[in-house]
């Protein structure tokens, strides 16, 4: 398809970037292009000139923070997600849910950075990151900031990016010990778009019997990835057990109105996210008894 | 390419021909290919990143070729199912394709041929799960899959040696 009359430009350095998104406001970061591209042959934003921030080095790598943490460089793709033994080291499940994006066609050129300021309420990442307490941070000509994952998702298609500015890299902290993440996903079909999602992390006492910290997480239930806060103050406490994690999600979703569509109504949702945080967090529990950081189970 | 411009000076290798051209900022890769190179093996079924005909290999990395713009790719080397051959002689993947009736009308043949390459190359021993994994990203109409999936299987390395891993007490590295 032909897209419209576009400049092109592909930046140096992060500075001269930044300098031209500074000056242009039809100027448009171009990561992996996954979802861009299509937003341009459908043409429902106009761009003057893509500003091509695939190659910028200080958007690449995958780097262990002196915290034992990892920052992820913006550009970094789901495939290097993937492959990288430093994630599958100390955050597990995030290497597996990039993993299980789409197809490897996407996964070689889709970016942590872009599924993130894309904000679609589909795309994979959003909610383990929140799980995980990441810390998005920013640049612009001006300054830098970092900015909470909880506090970072504002809508459908909306960040707290402010013209301008760049998502340059995620800090991951390091998960405390006797820790592990969950998720599970309704998809519609294997690796396909889910219904309804939910990724949890807990932290367990040092017997593993009890739950003392928790994290439960849901997607596509409100239009950005949400902690379930009354969920995770059952749990905090609770035994891990089924019996226990199965009543602390019993209520998961009450009161949240998620949408109706083609692949099922507001209630079925509602259900079904109880179902998927019951899942997350049960992974999560294994996960953290395994001492592999959410190794414990796979799942899209 | 340190200018903003609406269109670039490219130069690329493909299938290890170098060419160079101007290109439209606009223009996909895909249409690159096809229309200003005359490369017409790589196909569009969808034009969204959807269907996978389009799946080419740009620096060792199997993409969609619908989804990049040919000025992105100054510098690269880009492989497509025109390179598989060498001298009129079809690749193993290619011949198995053919022997195991591994295609009907051929639309989605060029990008299962890349994504099965790429696999291979990655993974010389692919389970059928990691097979089907491997072109999860490419639909075809036709078929089925399950002589594509037989097709791609029967030039693993699993495959040649009847269908267990290569271990080193058979003389070969694993
Ligand atoms: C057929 C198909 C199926 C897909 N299925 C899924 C799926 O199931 N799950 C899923 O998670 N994703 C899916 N995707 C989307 C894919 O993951 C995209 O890669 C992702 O949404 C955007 O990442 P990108 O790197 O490609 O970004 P781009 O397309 O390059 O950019 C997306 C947006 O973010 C902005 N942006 C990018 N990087 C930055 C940055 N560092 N700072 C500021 N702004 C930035 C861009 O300006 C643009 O507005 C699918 C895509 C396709 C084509
Ligand atoms: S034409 Fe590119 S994925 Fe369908
Ligand atoms: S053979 Fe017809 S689409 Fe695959």
């Amino acid at each position: 398809m032909l897209l419209e009359q576009v400049e092109y430009v592909r930046p140096q350095s992060l500075d001269e970037a930044l300098e031209i998104l500074a000056n242009d406001d039809g100027a448009a970061p171009l990561a992996g292009g996954q979802s861009l591209t299509n937003v341009l042959k459908n043409r429902v934003a106009s761009v003057d000139v893509l500003v091509d921030i695939s190659a910028l080095g200080d958007l690449a790598g995958i780097t262990r923070t002196a915290d034992g943490g990892l920052s992820i460089g913006a550009c970094v793709t789901y495939d290097e997600l993937d492959r990288s033994a430093e994630v599958r080291q100390s955050h597990w499940m995030l290497g597996e849910v990039a993993a299980h994006i789409e197809d490897q066609q996407i996964r070689n050129k889709g970016t942590i950075g872009g599924n993130c300021c894309l904000s679609d309420p589909t795309n994979n990442l959003p909610p383990i990151l929140v799980a995980l307490d990441a810390v998005m941070e920013l640049r612009s000509r001006s300054g830098r900031r970092s900015v909470e994952a909880a506090d970072f998702f504002k809508g459908y298609f909306a960040t707290a990016l402010e013209p301008g500015e760049l998502l340059v890299s995620i800090t991951v902290p390091q998960m405390p010990e006797r820790s592990g993440a969950g998720y599970a996903s309704l998809a519609v079909g294997a690796d396909a778009k889910a219904m309804v999602r939910a990724a949890a992390r807990v932290t367990l006492d040092r017997d593993h019997a009890t739950i003392v910290d928790s994290r439960v997480v849901l997607a596509r239930v409100a239009h950005v990835p949400t902690r379930d806060a009354e969920a995770e103050a059952r749990l905090n406490g609770a035994d891990a057990t089924d019996d226990a994690v199965r009543a602390a999600c019993a209520g998961v979703a009450d009161g949240m109105q998620p949408i109706t569509d083609v692949h099922g109504s507001s209630e079925y949702r509602r259900q079904m996210a109880k179902v998927m945080a019951r899942r997350a967090v049960d992974q999560a529990i294994a996960a953290a008894r395994g001492g592999r950081n959410g190794s414990s189970a796979g799942g899209n | 390419m340190g200018e903003r411009a609406t269109s670039h000076a490219v130069t690329v290798e493909v299938n290890g021909e170098k060419v160079s051209r101007i290109v439209a900022a606009r223009q996909l890769l895909v249409h690159f290919l096809r229309d200003t190179l005359g490369l017409t093996g790589t196909h569009i079924g969808c034009d969204t990143g959807n269907c996978g005909a389009c799946s080419v290999i740009v620096n060792g990395k199997l993409v969609k070729s619908c989804m990049i713009l040919a000025a992105q790719t100054d510098g690269a080397t880009i492989e497509t199912v025109e390179g598989l051959a060498q001298d009129g002689t079809l690749s193993p993947l290619q011949e198995s394709f053919h022997e195991h009736h591994a295609l009907q009308c051929g639309y989605c043949t060029p990008g299962m041929l890349m994504s099965a390459t790429y696999l291979l190359r990655h993974n010389p021993e692919p389970t059928d799960e990691e097979i089907r994994r491997g072109i999860r990203g490419n639909i075809c109409r036709c078929t089925g899959y399950v002589n594509i999936v037989k097709a791609i299987r029967a030039v693993s390395r699993r495959q040649a040696t009847g269908g267990h891993a290569v271990t080193a007490a058979a003389g070969e590295e694993v």
